[in-house]
């Protein structure tokens, strides 16, 4: 790990240089208050200025849908197509951190050849980031990011110190070698305690993430649930723009007029309702309150439990999207018995009044 | 030895006959479709149709007349497997829109007054399986390209047709739109099949529910949240139904005794 200097009118040749070499990826408005991540044509449209895109970077490793392979009667061909070099700049810590949950989970027992070939196409450039009223990193700890990155540029006024996270992340520097001064300064040293310490102060919300497995526990039978399950759309949403959720489903599309089939993988959602269907027309988790257990149990316990921390990053895209109110943080307050202000807790109310 | 083709028929009752007409644009594969099936019947494309047995019929439209009911029945008896194709057939469509059945009878007589019909006599409009017994429901307003002939391929092998119980939302995420319903607009997303693609929200129309109710969709807690975002009890049960079809109508009157 090293640690380097860029003038900040320096960064967009740099950005400039590095799209000669791979797709350039970073945050773009899309609406008023809200960016999502593209592939870079007008290096204009950058707005480092956000605080989280709508889907995660997880998009760019495991897209919504692609064909996995065409299957003929005698055998199949792996179609890698959809995977091209990239680089994604601007990525937030939180997002640093749940790229690295989605690694461990798609490399534990069975490396994954696609999700395997996306991230060894892909380039991480890190950048720091103020957080705003839903933004529950410091609670999971993932505000810091130690690993995972192959560039990370922190935010200091006129500069950015650069911290190289990789060999290639090196070599990036070295595309552009005159631009980084070698040269921190105790005063930058100064500058960028004092902007963490602000930055540490900024956050509005906080949850006891520590907790969580025992209140599970204790709480699996609680009415809760129940109400939660009365509100919930079902829409998946908050599985969709989670950074951490990485189930799919395999579809077969037979191509008319050929003996051949596409296999395609695309996103599923426990909290959808055939998620848990399966052969014979039964379903595990028919009901909206078993999905939404099942959800919460796999972030705040089962892979506490397993991994020592949650399968959470504290993003808030699950506070800013459920148009219903359900959310980690919500849910967190629920179970440690804290007053709620949600949708689905006034609907209750209304209709048991 | 060769297998025979599969025999065909694609029909049209009450509608704008899109599903057959999307049918008929899928030009691209058109040929495809004629050569791995025997179309027997297709009033839109051909004029040669024959009306006998048939391995599948396809049938868009509700049944909104006497006659259609026993154009139904006969289907049914010809077709091994019958297919309700697009809003109309499924659920009922805009015609098939839930009002209780004096309602039903007053707005006819206010339209038409006391015309006497000699064709066939007008009844209150359903979706076919109010009348025969449906194997299987493809949804959409009209139905999707993709779905359809992943559906028509499906079916020629010999497999079931795939399922995709998911709401529009899911899509629309997908596409990083921004939520509409967060945003406070009326948007039945969360309720409405997807198929679509979410095409309405991606140019930033909230979805009006015209592929129909997802199984499962959970009106209550979206009829209290639009409430809670301003809108008038009415005006949402009106919209809740334009697309919905008869099969809302129980779901309609539990709100309402909920909430009176």
């Amino acid at each position: 790990m090293r640690i380097v200097k860029l003038h900040k009118s320096n960064l967009m040749s740099f950005l400039e240089e590095i799209s000669q070499e791979s797709e350039l990826w970073a945050p773009v408005k899309k609406y008023e208050d809200k960016h999502i991540f593209k592939n870079i044509e007008d290096f204009d449209q950058i707005d480092l200025d956000y605080t989280r895109t709508i889907l995660p970077p997880k998009k760019l490793l495991f897209p919504p849908s692609f064909r996995m392979y065409e299957a003929t009667p005698k055998k199949f061909h792996a179609d890698f197509s959809h995977i091209s070099k990239k680089t994604l700049f601007g990525v937030h810590p939180c997002d640093i951190h749940g790229l690295l949950i989605m690694e461990q989970f798609f490399k534990q027992s069975y490396e994954d050849p696609y999700f395997s070939e996306a991230r060894k196409n892909l380039t991480i450039i890190g950048h720091s980031c103020w957080p705003d009223e839903h933004c529950l990193c410091r609670s999971t700890q993932t505000h810091i990011v130690e690993e995972g990155y192959d560039l990370f540029f922190t935010d200091l006024d006129k500069n950015y110190l650069v911290w190289i996270g990789s060999s290639h992340g090196d070599d990036l520097i070295q595309l552009k070698p005159d631009i980084f001064d070698e040269d921190v300064t105790e005063k930058d040293i100064q500058q960028f305690m004092r902007w963490r310490e602000e930055r540490d102060k900024a956050f509005q919300s906080e949850i006891q993430f520590e907790a969580m497995p025992d209140l599970m526990e204790l709480k699996l039978g609680d009415s809760v649930w129940e109400e939660l399950g009365e509100a919930c759309l079902a829409c998946g949403s908050c599985t969709s723009v989670c950074p951490t959720c990485n189930c799919y489903n395999v579809r077969d599309n037979p191509v008319l007029g050929k003996e051949a089939s596409d296999i395609t993988r695309c996103w599923d959602a426990c909290t959808l309702e055939n998620y848990s269907a399966v052969a014979g027309g039964e379903n595990f988790r028919e009901k909206k309150s078993d999905r939404l257990k099942l959800w919460y149990t796999h972030k705040l316990q089962a892979f506490i439990s397993k991994y020592g921390k949650p399968a959470c990053v504290g993003c808030g895209r699950c506070v800013a999207t459920c148009p219903v109110d359900i959310n980690i943080k919500t849910v967190a307050q629920s179970l440690q018995g804290e007053k709620v202000d949600a949708f689905w807790r006034r609907l209750n109310q209304e209709v048991t009044q | 030895m060769k297998k025979d083709k599969v025999k065909i028929g694609i029909y049209e009752l009450t509608g704008c006959a899109g599903d057959a007409l999307l049918i008929l644009d899928c030009e691209k594969e058109l040929i495809d479709i004629f050569s791995a099936a025997d179309i027997q019947s297709f009033a839109m494309a051909k004029s040669d149709n024959i009306d006998g047995p048939l391995d599948i019929a396809l049938v868009e439209g509700s049944v909104t007349t006497e006659r259609e009911i026993e154009e139904i029945k006969d289907i049914r008896q010809r077709a091994k497997i019958v297919v309700a194709i697009g809003l109309c057939a499924t659920v009922g469509g805009i015609q098939g829109r839930y009002k209780p059945h004096s309602v039903w009878e007053a707005d006819y007589k206010s339209v038409y007054g006391e015309t006497e019909m000699t064709h066939t006599k007008p009844i209150q409009s359903q979706p076919i399986d109010a009348y025969i017994e449906v194997d299987y429901y493809l949804p959409g307003c009209p139905i999707g390209k993709d779905q359809f002939l992943n559906f028509f391929t499906r079916m020629l092998g010999g497999n079931p047709p795939e399922k995709y119980p998911q709401p529009v939302c899911v899509s629309c995420k997908h596409n990083e739109n921004d939520c509409l319903l967060t945003k406070g607009e009326f948007c039945l997303g969360p309720l409405t099949a997807d198929g679509c693609g979410a095409i309405c929200i991606n140019h930033n129309l909230p979805c009006v529910g015209c592929w129909g109710p997802i199984e499962g969709a959970n009106y209550t807690s979206e009829y209290h949240l639009l409430k809670e975002k301003g809108f008038d009890p009415e005006f949402i049960k009106k919209k809740l139904a334009n697309f919905s079809g008869t099969k809302i109508g129980k779901l309609i009157e539990s709100i309402e005794k909920e909430r009176p």
